[in-house]
């Protein structure tokens, strides 16, 4: 490829995906009518109800760490990422079926929130701020968030695919707004979204720094799956000529910068709350690091930033596709994981005790978004082919 | 049809990117006119501005002198409020000093170009709202003369300095901070020494710029070593934007006060000295460039939008932080938190005590003064013409630099004026010993910096060659782009 020419459209053909269209599809299925017999089975209810919140939050912040992404895109007007934008489009785009996981969730909710039942005059705290815990509002916030990330999602990825169609330049104007805008949409949507679905799991329980944590979780993950998802397409043969090892290395970097990010807020509420040691706050941790607990906190803790700490510091590491892509599978399992001791302690206080159900709601989910990515995916160019920037993102030096 | 042409010319021309130094200027202008600021003669203006900047700092000096030899009895603090202007200013100069290191280090790690035109002036103003803002922690303590326990001297009257006390880690978070800044700024110090050394007429300057350019040639050798060290520091700087005002918030936020005691303290407080940092950076930028016209060429309006735009962004987390502490003292139905935050801080006497029949705040004032300053008035940069605007920068950049000292009056004082028990509560009034010493650190800050004006360039040279138009290896290829543009 000379400097100046321009790459050739690459659009995924569904026949590459092999037997994972089938599999995601069937995965999906099988989880999806599992969970949902648990549902109705009385002594897995709760169980069932927890593992439903668990697998979609953690599909939730992936596809809303993407959205994180494009919208820093668009907003700092990059060149970069131009190349692999297509991507975090498409997983953006999930959004709007993501958030439509979480109804079984709201179905449940006098399981997980405990707020959700109990009557007035019961709980003088609850009392104070029982407009907010509402029934009422607390559906209305769902149907808003919905609303609101959906349309910003959806509206960045018509944009950039009609500016395939035409080539117009107006596109990117319209997507810096809505890049600009959707800052502040998707910076209250997540931190409400994560005070009523996670801290609310114990309403007497609060951080200010809350929404800033699960934000730094879900930006750094998204990141990771990015690489993974890139790497997988190289495999296949497409985007060989797009995305280089110049963009591995930048998102090796960013991969880098949100795990010292999320060590670094992490540790923040955590020193914070243990030096102040008042018992309302320290009752977050005092349940987390008991009983079995305690190890997964220690593992969250090594894995989530201890061991891609010093991995991701090389430079080799984040321009070897390969080791980039351990290090990318790792800390998306380490979401996982982060989320899990964030929910799962709410229902077995007594330890870590992992059930199948938990398998089987994040093969629901994870298997029907799989399969919804990868038929999105070949509906459109996997990169941007005529936005402006591209030249500048394919000659890309770091 | 005319209207959809003009449109679509109008479209493709906002996302065409603005060429970094305007006016086609050569390598040799940015040295002849950036180095002409320190070889010709103190102009007027200079005096005029050092003959008032300079008494106001000396007397500064001598409050803190009279401070010293009297005791801290000299100001207003009293009891429960131990501490009022003396940490308040110690926060807000540390903070001002943010935006230096931000653009030294992570604008440089994340390649923006743009940085070169302002970083060397930034970095300058780093080094000296630390020496302001460490002044403050020094004489506060009262026996200055015992100041000295603060450092981990070891078994020097049988103490080990507290290790679990942040005010401990302040010591070495600012003093790794001002180390590694002073590092950074003379590294970057060096190429642009030799170009004034190789300048020099007179005998005196030379033997200076000699010293002190450490034998620079520009030998590709040198620059490889000159980069890498470069790059290493930035790599040390990084943290260091963060974790210095992540301690200083420890100060506050590992107490049990209501109105210190917030989990969002580090990342808050750190949007909010970049907030700082870049309003005070534009504060004094602006004028500058009015003083030497020809930086109009090199800190351009792209450099001020950018600059509006970052200050749009921090402020905008700032009132994030603001409005969680809000909602997180509401939810948690603590009446204390709730007190410090409502009774303390929100209260006016005019619409939100009457209409929540509460007594007004005592300090409602100061933080509805942070609130005009930090939140409502940075959104004026959502629109491009008022953030394009260079009088309209300055007056945001002014109000914000005076919103973020409320701030941090604010938390200090509202909070500890009344705080659990009534008995104890009392209102803090400054003396005008505290006053005059706040003054005079803007005095000090100043005059160091018209100094740095005079006798050092402003302006990175060698930095902003790098982003010339020439200095682009296709320059003058058939088919290249005209300047090295914006890049991201």
């Amino acid at each position: 490829m000379t400097e100046h020419s321009q790459p050739k459209a690459e659009v995924f053909n569904q026949n590459d995906a092999g037997n994972w269209l089938p599999l995601l599809l069937g995965a999906g299925a099988i989880g999806i009518v599992g969970s949902a017999i648990c549902a109705f089975i009385p002594n897995l209810h709760e169980q069932f109800a927890y593992s439903w919140l668990f697998a979609f939050m953690y599909f939730f912040t992936l596809c809303a760490g993407s959205l994180f992404w494009i919208l820093v895109h668009h907003a700092t007007d990059a060149e970069w990422s131009v190349v692999v934008r297509r991507i975090l489009e498409t997983v953006a785009g999930l959004l709007p079926i993501a958030l439509l996981f979480f109804i079984p969730a709201l179905l449940c909710a006098p399981t997980l929130w405990k707020w959700w039942n109990i009557p007035h005059g019961a709980d003088e705290v609850l009392d104070k701020k029982r407009w907010y815990l509402s029934h009422g509002f607390f559906v209305l916030r769902y149907v808003i968030y919905f609303a609101l990330l959906s349309f910003v999602a959806l509206s960045l990825k018509r944009h950039s695919t009609q500016q395939d169609a035409d080539g117009k330049a107006s596109h990117t104007i319209s997507m810096r707004k809505f890049g600009v805008a959707g800052i502040p949409v998707f910076a209250l949507s997540l931190t409400f979204g994560a005070v009523d679905w996670l801290m609310g799991l114990d309403y007497k329980w609060g951080s200010t720094m809350w929404g800033v944590y699960i934000f730094a979780g879900a930006a750094g993950s998204s990141m990771s799956l990015l690489v993974l998802i890139v790497t997988a397409l190289k495999n296949k043969g497409y985007l060989n000529n797009v995305v280089t090892l110049e963009h591995y290395h930048i998102m090796g970097k960013l991969m880098f910068a949100f795990s010292v990010f999320w060590a670094y807020i992490g540790f923040s509420q955590y020193m914070l709350i243990w030096y102040a040691n008042i018992p309302e706050e320290t009752s977050y941790f005092i349940r987390r690091n008991v009983e079995s607990w305690w190890y997964l906190s220690l593992l969250l803790v090594i894995g989530r930033f201890f061991i891609p700490f010093p991995l991701l510091l090389l430079q080799w590491t984040k321009k070897v596709p390969k080791v980039l892509c351990c290090v990318a599978g790792w800390i998306v399992l380490m979401q996982m994981l982060d989320l899990y001791v964030v929910i799962m302690p709410m229902l077995h206080k007594t330890g870590f005790s992992p059930s199948f159900i938990d398998l089987l709601a994040l093969l629901g989910i994870g298997g029907t978004l799989g399969f919804l990515f990868l038929k999105a995916l070949g509906k459109h160019n996997l990169f941007p082919t005529r936005d402006p920037r591209l030249p500048q993102s394919l000659q890309l030096t770091n | 049809m005319a209207n959809h042409t003009a449109t679509l010319d109008s479209d493709a021309a906002a996302v065409k990117r603005v060429p970094l130094i305007i006016n086609d200027r050569k390598a040799n202008w940015v040295t002849d006119n950036i180095s002409t600021i320190v070889e010709a003669k103190t102009p007027i203006w200079w005096w005029v501005a050092f003959c008032i900047t300079a008494p106001i700092a000396l007397f500064g000096c001598f409050c803190i002198a009279y401070q010293i030899s009297t005791g801290v009895g000299v100001w207003g603090e009293n009891h429960p409020v131990g501490w009022a202007w003396d940490i308040t200013n110690f926060v807000f100069w540390i903070g001002i000093g943010h935006a230096g290191t931000l653009i030294s280090a992570i604008l440089f790690l994340t390649r923006q170009k743009w940085r070169t035109s302002i970083n060397r002036a930034s970095e300058a103003m780093t080094l000296f709202a630390v020496v302001c803002a460490g002044i403050f922690p020094g004489i506060h303590v009262g026996r200055v003369w015992m100041v000295w326990f603060l450092a981990p001297v070891p078994w020097y009257n049988g103490i080990w300095p507290n290790f679990r006390s942040p005010l401990l880690w302040d010591v070495f978070a600012v003093s790794t901070y001002f180390t590694v800044s002073v590092l950074f700024w003379y590294t970057g110090l060096v190429p642009d020494l030799a170009t004034l050394r190789d300048r020099a007429k007179s005998r005196v300057k030379k033997f200076f710029f000699t010293v002190f350019a450490l034998g620079w040639r520009g030998s590709n050798r040198q620059w490889r070593h000159y980069e890498m060290a470069y790059l290493i520091l930035a790599g040390l700087s990084t943290p260091l934007v963060l974790s210095v005002h992540s301690v200083v918030s420890f100060d506050f936020a590992t107490s049990v006060i209501p109105g210190w005691h917030a989990t969002i303290f580090p990342p808050y407080f750190v949007a909010g000295a970049i907030f700082g940092g870049f309003a005070m950076v534009l504060t004094i930028l602006i004028p500058a460039r009015l003083l030497y016209p020809q930086l109009y060429d090199v800190i351009t309006q792209q450099h001020v939008e950018k600059m509006a735009k970052i200050i749009l962004l921090t402020g905008s987390i700032v009132g994030y932080a603001y409005a969680m502490e809000f909602f997180v003292a509401w939810y948690g139905a603590n009446p204390y938190e709730q007190w410090a935050f409502l009774r303390n801080r929100l209260a006016d006497p005019y619409i939100i005590g009457p209409a929540l029949h509460v007594q007004p705040a005592p300090y409602w004032w100061a933080y509805w003064s942070m609130i005009t300053c930090n939140v409502i008035a940075p959104q004026l940069f959502w629109k491009k013409s008022w953030r394009r605007n260079t009088l309209i920068v300055f007056i945001v950049c002014n109000f914000v630099n005076a919103g973020m000292w409320f701030e941090r009056f604010v938390i200090i004082v509202t909070s500890i004026s009344r705080d659990f028990i009534p008995s104890s509560w009392h209102l803090y009034h400054p003396s005008w010993v505290e006053i005059w010493t706040f003054i005079g650190t803007f005095g000090i800050f100043l005059s160091l910096f018209l100094l740095f004006m005079r006798f050092l360039p402003m302006i990175a040279m060698s930095e902003v060659k790098i982003v010339l138009p020439e200095a682009d290896p296709h320059h003058n290829a058939p088919d290249a782009h005209v300047g090295v543009e914006a890049h991201h």
